[in-house]
């Protein structure tokens, strides 16, 4: 390689370039049209925002009860992400450590899982959450999240513990640790890489779902960001601005995250697919 | 463990396992099961009466014309979908991949849509392609091309297009990962050997390249086949399945019929359809990871 740029790279840059515009135009679209006001959005939707305008917020949270629904959506992610943290690797070490037929079963039997489509078992799942008492309750979705993660995640962590040197838990267990200390004290640490793929994988299916929110919560006060988000398309076409902002409050949480722990959603991704 | 090594299923295993097998078994495994039941039903979702109609809901299925128009909806947006994904998905794998300078930022752009949720992306889209005041026409209208201006979600013979367009610009950045990650695992070796051997460009990617990221392909086609017959939120909140039932896929026609007409027995029987198609593309995706993929 020379030190020289060949005309070759530099077309690909721009090409890069432009393509890389046209995905993340629909983004700025989004945000730009968050500070304009709706007369401007109708009237000039190309245009850049003038001056920063944050009445559309204000009345975001004035209209709406938004800040609810801010609420709600971080408690439904971050109660359900604590849960299938302690749970799911513990299902996966059971499995993996103690090899038999019935923990080979269960193995299956989680994975089968992965094929079953929400839709098709929605309506029976309603049904039963009115029977124990959890729709209109935030713990219904939180234990469906919780199960709807078990399939994928166990076949990551058995894959991954799979890996893990069997030698330090032993040494754990000759010092005295029960299984439960050996595994929260000893190998779950070992697992960081795993949890982190499954947290960030799981967090942003959680942060966008819809329909289960839409479904189970029906109630005004519970309520998740894209729930209310769905409402505004139908009532207020008159008033983009004010669905503009919601959006952008969606989305830029998403979009810190990634930033933050950019090499984590790489490594979901293609660890999932690996193993898909 | 070696030590502890036994045959049957110990205390300490069980308890580990317990919650997660409850909760998938509650909250998963029994609905489904109940699902195939109520297939069988006219339940409408409200009454706590249930009638056993035998296999009226299948009959409807094989012999009404919204079944049938569903699931050609539903074939056409699949195939549409993953086809372009993966073709989009490779190129700028590999442009990212040869790109000389800001790899990173351009990986991240391409992803960005992959963050965004289906109904916001949705909601987004459709005033894009709103007729008055979107970017589509606004656009047009500069170019001194106002013929060509739409109603784009609302013209019946666009609408599925349209959809596709939403569904493919969040849908390729994580396709993107997968192809990028398997391109980044050929090793260099072989594509100087071939280079050296005098292999063009063009030979080297589809004597070497190709056959090494053919995992990457099974896997990707079977993801973006299965994530297409679940499309849900666009649809939603871009068209309603509409204009007519000329965007109703097999999951919307299964919700519609179940929360809009109160006919949830219908809509499990849709549902157990949607399965068997899933786990015949699973089955042929096996096949086909185990006879193709070369091992390096």
């Amino acid at each position: 390689m020379g030190r020289k740029v060949k005309p070759g790279s530099i077309i690909l840059l721009v090409v890069t370039i432009l393509l890389a515009f046209l995905f993340i135009y629909p983004v700025l679209f989004a945000l730009m049209s968050a500070f304009k006001s709706n007369g401007d959005i109708l009237k000039s939707p190309i245009a850049f925002p003038t001056s920063l305008y944050i009445q559309n917020f204000r009345d975001l949270f004035a209209q709406s009860d938004f800040a609810r629904a801010i609420l709600n959506s971080v408690f439904l992610t971050v109660v359900s992400e604590i849960l299938i943290v302690c749970i799911v690797p513990m299902a996966a070490y059971g499995i993996e450590r103690r090899k038999s037929r019935t923990t080979a079963f269960i193995y299956i039997y989680f994975l089968a899982g992965m094929m079953i489509p929400f839709h098709l078992y929605m309506f029976p799942l309603f049904k039963e959450m009115k029977m124990l008492h959890l729709f209109g309750n935030m713990a219904g979705p939180i234990l469906c999240y919780i199960s709807g993660s078990i399939a994928f995640g166990s076949l990551l962590y058995c894959s991954f513990l799979k890996g893990v040197p069997l030698e330090i838990e032993e040494a754990a267990m000759i010092d005295g640790c029960t299984p439960f200390q050996t595994f929260w004290k000893v190998t779950f640490p070992l697992l960081g890489p795993c949890t982190g793929s499954m947290v960030i994988l799981n967090g942003l299916g959680i942060w966008n779902d819809y329909l289960m929110p839409y479904l189970v919560l029906p109630s005004g006060k519970a309520k998740t960001i894209t729930v209310e988000i769905a409402g505004f398309v139908g009532q207020y076409t008159a008033r983009w601005d004010i669905v503009f902002a919601g959006t952008v409050i969606s989305i830029v949480p998403a979009l810190i995250i990634f930033c933050m722990f950019q090499k984590y959603f790489v490594k979901g991704i293609t660890a999932g697919a690996a193993k898909g | 463990m070696n030590t502890t090594k036994k045959k049957g299923f110990d205390t300490v295993a069980f308890t580990f396992i317990a919650p997660a097998f409850i909760f998938f078994t509650l909250f998963i495994i029994i609905p489904t099961v109940s699902s195939v039941y109520y297939s069988f039903t006219s339940w409408d979702g409200v009454s706590p009466v249930v009638n056993f109609v035998g296999a009226a809901n299948y009959k409807e299925i094989f012999t009404s014309t919204r079944f049938s128009n569903a699931l050609r909806n539903t074939v056409i947006l699949t195939f549409f979908i993953s086809i372009v994904e993966n073709a989009m998905a490779l190129g700028l794998a590999l442009i990212v991949d040869n790109v000389k300078w800001g790899k990173n930022f351009f990986r991240s752009a391409f992803y960005i849509p992959v963050l965004i949720s289906g109904i916001v992306s949705g909601f987004i889209w459709k005033i894009m392609y709103n007729y008055n005041f979107g970017i589509f026409n606004a656009v047009l209208e500069n170019l001194r091309l106002s013929n060509l201006k739409q109603d784009w979600l609302g013209n019946a013979s666009l609408t599925l297009l349209m959809i596709g367009l939403v569904l493919i610009w969040k849908g390729v950045g994580y396709y993107m990962i997968i192809y990028l990650a398997s391109l980044q695992s050929v090793s260099p070796d072989l594509i100087e050997a071939a280079q050296i051997d005098g292999a063009s460009p063009v030979q080297r990617f589809k004597a070497i390249t190709i056959p090494l990221i053919s995992g990457a392909f099974t896997i990707n086609f079977t993801l973006s086949l299965i994530n297409g017959l679940k499309v849900f939120d666009q649809i939603n909140v871009m068209t309603d399945g509409g204009p007519g039932f000329t965007s109703e896929t097999l999951v919307y026609l299964l919700y519609k019929v179940g929360f809009n007409e109160g006919r949830q027995g219908f809509g499990t029987a849709v549902g157990i359809m949607l399965l068997f198609i899933i786990i015949i593309l699973n089955t042929v995706q096996q096949k086909f990871l185990k006879s193709r993929e070369v091992q390096m």
